[in-house]
């Protein structure tokens, strides 16, 4: 696995897992993974479907024992302090399901306010308002987008220290996922918080986020912060003679050749220099080297069949 | 960055207030269903009194409900909770069994104000139509050496013996009802699938006197009904503890005279009474234990 080492986040880990290992049955959700959240990032959880984005958690909220391994969120162990652990946290779980359909929203943010020492009733209602929610209507006559955005109410009204956010703009409509971003926005700017957040669509939250790990087929291949990612991969447009192959220790994640063959655009993960003097060394001359939005340089960890 | 300060968990207090507040508002819909009926049946006794029915009195029919009540209840309190898998009830900074048990704590404690809502309404019917449920009635009263169904019987055998109801049969339908919630709520916590299981047991002892029948097996033929009939109708089954016995003690009787009566095989014992009390009030506490222990915190295990 790419990550970088413990000592350059330079600081406290709000999640660590050890070795956190899920398996169903004879399906392995989870394959050992290490991850290290750092306290006060935004930590981009990336990875396709039954890649074990939601499994991740679901471990930390205790919702799932792990088959081996650990996990702690502020150094709590979450298979021996859950309740204390889901204190610290503010949960939107995948699936659209806030709680009881027969309550009224407001009802159920009343409802989860006792749950929460730290409950902030003014927050929560400029979250309301922020997000368009209609607090009186029935939480199961709801639709999709509306149930999210009262989950993130629900999430984020306590001021946990820690989010897990587990897809938090699916369902939102393009209008109310910008709103919903800058809202998260202003919480981080206004609230020390952690968040970890999985996603499909990267470039959702790019703006947000500092920290991106990959999962892929339950483990995780890659983690670093943003400007690491962004500068371990890189595209490179190269010119090449006749019949040039890439050298097999290189690791190109995509290649993209011109109809005479001779010009190649590639996506190469590694240390840019590197990476220059090893193409120049087979042949290659390297004309542009230039950067990559965060999402196709966190998409260049994965699989090519998974990016397509 | 300085380390956070971390957020406290909630009193187990605010969690047992708030549950008893969200469980009424689960129940509020079937609660004003019942507050119809009750209406209605208010209104068909003084309509019957007004054109010359009887006061209302004692009725063994009534001492049921309260248990039948109770053992409906867990469906209203469990609503909506997916509770085998991430239900929402999970996700909140509580001990997951703690949770559970404050959960059906906050059913029985509406379960207990229905039941004394219940019990007043019914003592203000009697009252108001001029009955006397406290009163002392006069029982016709089976002989021991008399076997219910034997045939039509002498009249004059049957003891009429008069009887005050005991004091008990007024804290029965509340040891009832907390007995049968109990049990019941054991079974919606416990199992992922409590319809499937009381079908699959009522069709596998069916099944099982079926294949005792064709096989010529005795104890398998009758073993199943018997086992029903302690469970249900013995000394200390299930109807000692929801009635004190008063369904299965009545029974009807033909008499010689082509007149069927209803007559007692005997009168309600309190030891009985209480000893089935205690037997299934213990049994639904650990059945309810057990079954909330399902979903108790994920721990890991112990290799690790």
């Amino acid at each position: 696995m790419i990550r970088e080492s413990d000592s350059e986040h330079g600081g406290a880990a709000a999640v660590t897992t050890h070795h956190l290992t899920k398996r169903y049955g004879t399906d392995t959700a989870l394959d050992a993974v290490d991850l290290l959240v750092p306290e006060g990032a935004v930590y981009v959880l990336i990875g396709g479907n039954g890649a074990g984005k939601s499994t991740t958690l679901k471990v930390l909220m205790n919702l799932e024992r792990p088959s081996s391994g650990t996990a702690e969120v502020f150094g709590l162990d979450t298979a021996l302090r859950g309740p204390e652990v889901r204190a610290q946290v503010g949960y939107v779980p995948e699936r659209h399901n806030p709680g009881y359909g027969w309550m009224t929203g407001g009802r159920l943010l009343q409802h989860i306010a006792s749950y929460y020492p730290s409950w902030d009733d003014a927050y929560a209602d400029h979250l309301i308002r922020g997000l368009d929610l209609r607090a009186s209507r029935r939480v199961g006559s709801l639709s999709k987008g509306e149930t999210r955005r009262l989950q993130l109410v629900m999430a984020l009204a306590h001021r946990p220290p820690l989010l897990l956010l587990d897809e938090p703009t699916d369902g939102l409509d393009p209008v109310v996922r910008k709103r919903t971003l800058a809202l998260l926005a202003e919480h981080l700017a206004d609230t020390p918080t952690t968040v970890l957040i999985t996603t499909h669509h990267l470039y959702e939250v790019e703006s947000l986020a500092d920290h991106v790990g990959v999962l892929s087929n339950g483990r995780l291949i890659a983690q670093m912060p943003r400007d690491d990612l962004q500068r371990t991969v890189r595209r490179y447009r190269i010119e090449v003679p006749d019949g040039w192959e890439a050298p097999s220790d290189l690791r190109i994640a995509s290649e993209r050749r011109s109809r005479t063959g001779r010009e190649i655009q590639c996506i190469v993960v590694g240390e840019e220099r590197a990476i220059t003097e090893r193409l120049t060394l087979a042949g290659a001359r390297v004309h542009e080297v230039s950067s990559l939005a965060l999402e196709d340089a966190a998409l260049a960890f994965l699989p090519a069949e998974a990016t397509r | 960055m300085t380390q956070p300060a971390l957020h406290s968990t909630p009193a187990g207090r605010a969690v047992l207030v708030e549950q008893i507040r969200a469980v009424a508002l689960a129940l509020r819909l079937p609660a004003i269903a019942a507050a119809v009926l009750l209406g209605v049946a208010t209104l068909l006794v003084i309509g019957e009194r007004v054109t010359g029915g009887g006061p209302v009195g004692f009725a063994t029919e009534l001492a049921l409900i309260p248990g039948l009540v109770a053992a409906l209840l867990p469906v209203g309190v469990w609503k909506g909770e997916d509770l085998f898998d991430a239900a929402f009830l999970w996700t909140l900074p509580v001990d997951r069994r703690r949770h559970a048990l404050a959960k059906v704590c906050a059913g029985w404690v509406w379960l207990m104000a229905a039941v004394a809502f219940f019990i007043l309404w019914f003592l203000g019917l009697a009252f108001f139509t001029g009955g006397n449920v406290l009163g002392d009635q006069m029982l016709r009263v089976l002989p021991s050496a008399i076997v219910p169904g034997a045939g039509p019987i002498d009249p004059a055998a049957l003891q009429i013996v008069q009887w005050s109801p005991d004091a008990f049969l007024w804290v029965a339908p509340f040891t009832a009802a907390t007995g049968a919630y109990l049990l019941a709520s054991a079974i919606a916590l416990g199992t992922r699938h409590p319809l499937r299981w009381i079908v699959g047991i009522f069709f596998g002892s069916l099944l099982a006197s079926a294949i005792g029948s064709a096989a010529h097996i005795e104890w398998l033929t009758f073993g199943p009904a018997r086992l029903w009939a302690t469970l249900h109708a013995g000394p200390y089954g299930l109807d000692a503890l929801l009635t004190a016995r008063l369904q299965s003690l009545e029974t009807l009787v033909p008499l010689s005279n082509g007149q069927v009566v209803g007559a007692w095989r005997g009168l309600p014992d309190v030891g009985h009474w209480a000893m089935a009390t205690l037997l299934w009030i213990g049994v639904g506490l650990m059945s309810l234990w057990a079954a909330a222990s399902r979903h108790r915190e994920r721990r890991r295990p112990s290799r690790e």
